[in-house]
């Protein structure tokens, strides 16, 4: 790609980091989501179950 | 007296004894015949092997320190305490190795007192480094110092020493933050020398994020190859959180490095470095950030998910073995990297040699505290005296 000016750069930089960020909060839900999938449920209320 | 002489003639102990040997020959060399006689070290390359090992992964491999007693006593998780005080063993080990390590590289050892006390040169990473280093060894030698006490028998000091836990992983957390990110801004003043892969604006956050995951994986390193030969030292209690520490430090782990692999990406893309992915260069960085990263945290998702201690701890080795492949790169496979081969640094035997000799002094030290002081058990005058 070819920059013109620094803002060129810049902008074209920060557009990707930008669009790698939404990809990491979505990759960060699935390895949570992935690794805590086999855990027992956490029963916070266990009188609001029984009801 | 016949059988104490038996017993100390194991082949661990005779291979130790060699390895220490060699280490007084270099170390003899290397304080009457200087730098030369014994590192390839040149104009080009002012830092070899003992700072890229010694000093950058010895530091790094240290965080567990930080890591354990910041999880235990600042995140509340007691249920990681057993593994507290071997953390801070391995991390007051490494950190004074490190010191006794740097004093080969700089030279002169009587002068250690100057940049901290009589030629503070404030506005240089170095000394902060230095300052923080000096003052975390200080920290760590107090938080260890219990299990010393309650070895000797000095029942008050360590009482008193005991009430300063909180406010010593807190100084700790600080300090750790400050240097293990110091240590990568260093190389942040080497924009045309290091590799632009490796090079990058943020080379302090990349640093002190990947110490989290190498601190963790190096607890549980460390444990898994201290279990079988202090298996006799442990009390009920550290064998039955030992799998509780393995799972919950393989899932910190995995986040962590997930995080370290996101700001990696980063880290490219901010410099627009993506060109450089399709050289060979690339692929050395792809088989670095992919092999001991990636593949490290999905391995430790796996093994946690699945409560599979042997994958964890095999990845665990993958990760450790991945820092110091990273500390490598950046001070000396990827720097001088447009340097013609006759040119570029390859540490001389004798580096090799003394790497191998700090570590051994690190082991044997190591051996001797876990076998006397209360390390793997509680002292049975200060039960739940925590």
């Amino acid at each position: 790609m070819e920059y013109h000016v620094y803002h060129d750069f810049m902008m074209h930089t920060k557009s990707i980091t930008y669009i790698l960020m939404g990809l990491f909060v979505v990759g960060f839900w699935g390895i949570w989501a992935f690794m805590t999938s086999r855990d027992e449920e956490i029963h916070k209320f266990p009188e609001h179950d029984k009801e | 007296m016949t059988t104490e002489n038996k017993s100390l003639m194991t082949p661990v102990n005779i291979i130790t004894g060699i390895i220490l040997a060699i280490g007084v020959v270099i170390t003899v060399l290397r304080f009457t015949k200087g730098l030369g006689a014994v590192t390839n070290l040149d104009q080009n390359n002012a830092w070899g092997i003992w700072i890229g090992f010694d000093l950058l992964c010895g530091v790094a491999l240290a965080a567990g320190g930080y890591t354990t007693s910041s999880a235990c006593y600042l995140f509340g998780m007691k249920k990681y305490h057993s593994a507290v005080r071997p953390a801070i063993l391995t991390a007051f080990l490494g950190y004074a190795l490190v010191v006794f390590a740097l004093h080969y590289d700089v030279g002169r050892p009587y002068r250690l007192v100057y940049p901290i006390f009589l030629q503070p040169g404030t506005t240089s990473l170095l000394y902060e480094v230095g300052l923080c280093v000096f003052l975390y060894v200080t920290v760590l030698a107090i938080e260890f110092s219990p299990a010393a006490l309650e070895w000797l028998g000095m029942k008050k000091l360590r009482n008193t020493v005991h009430k300063l836990t909180l406010a010593l992983t807190v100084f700790g957390v600080i300090l750790s933050t400050l240097h293990q990110s110091s240590l990568g801004a260093l190389y942040i003043a080497v924009p045309s020398k290091l590799h632009p892969l490796w090079y990058s604006p943020y080379l302090a956050v990349l640093f002190f994020v990947s110490s989290i995951p190498a601190g963790l994986s190096m607890v549980i390193f460390e444990g898994t190859l201290a279990h079988k030969p202090w298996h006799h030292m442990m009390d009920k209690t550290h064998l039955d959180e030992h799998e509780g520490v393995i799972l919950g430090f393989a899932r910190g782990a995995s986040i962590a490095l997930a995080a370290y692999f996101c700001v990696k990406l980063v880290a490219v893309a901010y410099d627009d470095n993506w060109a450089y992915l399709a050289t060979g260069w690339g692929a050395w960085w792809l088989f670095e950030v992919l092999g001991f990263v990636a593949l490290p945290s999905l391995l430790y998702a796996i093994g946690s998910r699945e409560k599979n201690i042997k994958l964890i701890k095999w990845t665990a080795a993958l990760t450790v073995f991945g820092i110091i492949l990273n500390r490598f790169n950046v001070s000396m496979v990827a720097f001088n990297w447009q340097l013609p081969a006759s040119q570029r640094y390859f540490p001389s035997l004798t580096e090799i040699m003394l790497s191998i000799f700090v570590v051994t002094v690190g082991v044997t030290v190591y051996r001797f505290i876990v076998s006397r002081m209360p390390i793997f058990f509680e002292h049975p005058e200060y039960k739940d005296a925590h």
